[in-house]
């Protein structure tokens, strides 16, 4: 498996998806050696031998030190994932394997060249696309990485169909090769609710321009009209930061949000635990696993109409990105309706969790068998 | 035996999205351009052919006979979106083999809240069939077929003769549903009993391939109701069965049309319109504890007030209705009346996986429940204001 980051040094969906899936196919019998650039350390995984081009100090020291490239990568960037995609196409124990999986663009060139060397079948996981991540404003070297690694996967899974309706229309992918693999959560030991004097309106993610954090706090004024007294918490740390600060300052909210930067799993839990209503106000999200914690945790959520989340679950109000007085009004409706926030939080939690992790490996593993002759019960 | 074919027609008055932050707006709760855009649709489908051959057949066939009921809110939908629909039902009632049933004019749940209401709803269903139509109705329907001994005495204090019910094993214990029944409760009151296998016959499976007895002829299914024993069999069906549940393509309409001719070659069969049929001797008098109704798979009121949002829901427009009617203006009690209408609580049905899920899908006219109560208890937290603000 050609992968990136992996657990626990991860910031997105892409490092969470690898980890459950891996682990998830090593329970199946299945044996993962996981190419990464980074020398770890890694949450072990029975079953995933880890690999990385770093064992020699040299070349390690000019591997990128973080995933998160801000508006993109720089020259010195590039340099070192061609470093990496040169590692893996020339790697010669990928011929002992049965299967290659590359998530998103990161090592196409080099699971390419790989795959061509060995003719072993090539599956690629597209998690989000270069023109999402830059608000329509792709970097060309890497949505030249992206289409070599649609053009030659043999089946691309994206993580919605929203996602997947995008990798045909902008990068041409076929539909006879495109598969859905949705994300999952795994059920975490729940946490009684907590009960606040004030009631609490949850984001947790990336301060980032695509997560429209901006449509939160403009929301959150509105809302505030109607239901004084409600708390705002943001969660997450990115380069948006700043500008949010300014934005809830210039809205008059300061007062009635508050910004914790990065939060572990444990304190994710206990917000959870304490949130009436999530936040999901995504410009662009190709999955939204954030969302879908919330749900099993079981708070109502309110999402973006373009996240892959509300294509799963009728559990969440689904909203259009830029339509704040509808991300207010469905977040008043939560707050002021008990009926409303408990029957939905019920069905959520339901939703969110009838299909776990073992259901997406199961999936794959079926992709996998399209490519094998059902030799995929065998993959290595 | 006599075949008794009653159809029912109505449409709601479905809301429009009626944001929180949309409260205090004076913006109308109903969609009206989109109600009758839905309305138009159905009538091109369902209402104008079905009915224009309800009308030949009664030309064709001196014997042929049938049973409506209107609501109130679909003759307004049709006043505005295809008044041509309501000529064509004055066109069957005057043939005289025609009945019209009475009901709320609403198409509400009235029928649950304190009186006058329900009384109120139904005087008024009354005046505008006599208005409209020149109909003096002396058979009750409730929503939904709602039927309980409390409603039979209801339905004769109001000097009904009949009432319509489902033919549900739970208060016939044993007995057919084609014999003409008496309200325990009201002996006054003679009761036609919806025989459903029959029923949903049409009603549910005609077009589904996956049934055995697929295609279904109208020589079939006369042959059928041939060899039922008893005097009366009663079939009940939305009016929409013909046209638009199963659309033109599977052949209902012919099959609609064909059915006198079908039925002319059993000499054992004849038509009865619901007021010609309680004229029966009834057999046995018949007991209902407890509502029953003709949705789903327990014939309860489940599919209304089954779960939390939809009681929480009912209970707060009890508690707006109080303040709507002390406030004493028309406009409000016509739009709360509106939101009694019982498709309104229908939407908000969480359905789980069974047969039923399929079918409240299928009417619902919001993306989940919980949109369809949010909507609702904005409407109506918009109402309650309204009525507070009079009341100052």
């Amino acid at each position: 498996m050609v992968g990136w980051e992996f657990p626990p040094h991860h910031t997105g969906g892409l490092g969470v998806h690898c980890y459950e899936l891996c682990r998830e196919l090593t329970r199946l019998g299945h044996k993962v050696t996981f190419l990464t650039p980074f020398h770890g350390p890694f949450t072990p995984v029975e079953g995933v031998t880890f690999r990385w081009p770093g064992s020699d100090p040299a070349v390690d020291a000019r591997l990128p030190g973080t995933y998160d490239f801000g508006p993109g990568p720089g020259p010195s960037a590039l340099a070192a994932i061609d470093l990496y995609n040169d590692w893996i196409g020339a790697l010669p124990e990928v011929a002992e394997h049965d299967l290659l999986h590359v998530h998103d663009w990161f090592g196409t060139v080099g699971a390419v060249r790989a795959a061509h060397r060995t003719r072993l079948p090539l599956v690629m996981t597209v998690h989000s696309t270069e023109y999402d991540r830059s608000l329509g404003h792709p970097w060309a070297h890497i949505l030249a990485r992206e289409q070599t690694g649609l053009d030659h996967a043999d089946r691309v899974i994206a993580v919605s169909r929203h996602l997947g309706q995008q990798l045909r229309e902008r990068y041409g992918v076929p539909e006879g090769k495109l598969r859905v693999v949705y994300n999952a959560v795994r059920p975490s030991p729940r946490l009684a609710r907590l009960e606040h004097s004030r009631s609490i309106v949850l984001y947790v993610g990336r301060l980032a321009a695509m997560k429209g954090v901006d449509t939160f706090l403009r929301a959150a004024q509105r809302v505030s009209e109607h239901a004084p007294g409600t708390l705002f918490i943001v969660a997450g740390e990115g380069p948006e930061y700043p500008r949010l600060l300014t934005l809830a300052a210039h809205l008059g909210i300061s007062d009635r949000v508050l910004f914790l930067g990065h939060v572990s799993e444990e304190e994710r839990d206990l917000l959870l635990a304490s949130a009436s209503v999530f936040v999901l106000p995504s410009v662009v999200e190709p999955f939204g696993i954030a969302a879908l914690e919330a749900m099993a945790a079981g708070v109502p959520a309110v999402v973006s109409k373009t996240s892959g989340v509300a294509e799963i679950a009728d559990s969440v109000f689904a909203v259009d990105f830029w339509d704040t007085e509808e991300f207010a009004s469905r977040i008043t409706e939560l707050l002021r309706y008990p009926e409303l926030r408990s029957a939905m939080g019920a069905r959520a939690q339901w939703t969110a969790l009838k299909e776990g992790w073992a259901e997406r490996a199961l999936q794959t593993v079926q992709v996998y068998g399209e490519l094998t002759g059902g030799k995929g019960a065998r993959t290595r | 035996m006599q075949i008794v074919l009653y159809l029912h027609l109505h449409q709601p008055w479905r809301l429009a999205r009626f944001r929180y932050l949309d409260l205090g707006s004076g913006r109308s709760y109903f969609d009206e351009p989109r109600n009758l855009e839905l309305f138009r649709g159905i009538a091109e489908r369902s209402y104008r052919p079905a009915l224009g051959r309800l009308l030949s057949a009664l030309e064709a066939h001196p014997e042929f006979r049938c049973s409506l009921s209107i609501t109130g809110t679909f003759v307004e939908q049709a006043d505005r979106a295809a008044p041509d629909v309501l000529e064509l039902v004055r066109a069957l009632v005057r043939t005289g083999r025609v009945a019209l049933v009475a009901e709320t004019y609403y198409h509400s749940l009235a029928f649950l809240l304190p009186p006058p209401e329900l009384a109120e709803e139904v005087a008024l269903h009354r005046q505008m069939l006599w208005d409209r139509f020149g109909a003096r109705p002396k058979v009750l329907r409730m929503t939904e077929l709602a039927y309980s001994d409390e409603l039979a005495r209801f339905a004769e204090s109001q000097r009904f003769h009949g009432m319509l019910a489902e033919g549900w094993e739970g208060i016939l214990h044993g007995h057919p549903p084609t014999h003409v029944y008496c309200a325990a409760s009201a002996p006054t009151v003679q009761l036609l009993l919806r025989h459903y296998p029959l029923s949903d016959d049409v009603g549910f499976r005609f077009s589904s391939r996956e049934w055995s007895e697929y295609p279904l002829t109208s020589e079939k299914y006369a042959g059928w109701i041939a060899a039922t024993p008893g005097e009366v069999v009663n079939l009940f069906m939305d009016f929409e069965t013909f046209g638009e549940h199963h659309k033109a393509d599977t052949g209902i309409l012919e099959f609609l049309s064909a059915l006198p001719e079908a039925v002319a070659v059993h000499p054992r069969l004849g038509w009865a319109t619901v007021e010609e049929a309680i004229h029966l001797p009834p057999r046995e008098s018949v007991s209902a504890p407890v509502t029953v109704s003709w949705a789903d798979q327990n014939r309860d009121l489940g599919a209304w007030l089954g779960n939390d949002l939809q009681r929480s829901a009912f209970e707060a427009a009890k508690k707006v209705g109080v303040l709507v009617e002390k406030a004493g203006d028309p406009e409000l009690l016509t739009s709360w009346r509106r939101l009694l209408t019982s498709d309104h609580f229908y939407y908000m049905y969480v359905s789980g996986h069974g047969a039923d899920a399929g079918v409240h899908q299928y009417f619902s006219s919001y993306g989940s429940p919980y949109d369809a109560y949010a909507n609702y208890m904005n409407a109506l937290t918009d109402l309650r204001q309204r009525a507070v603000a009079r009341l100052r």
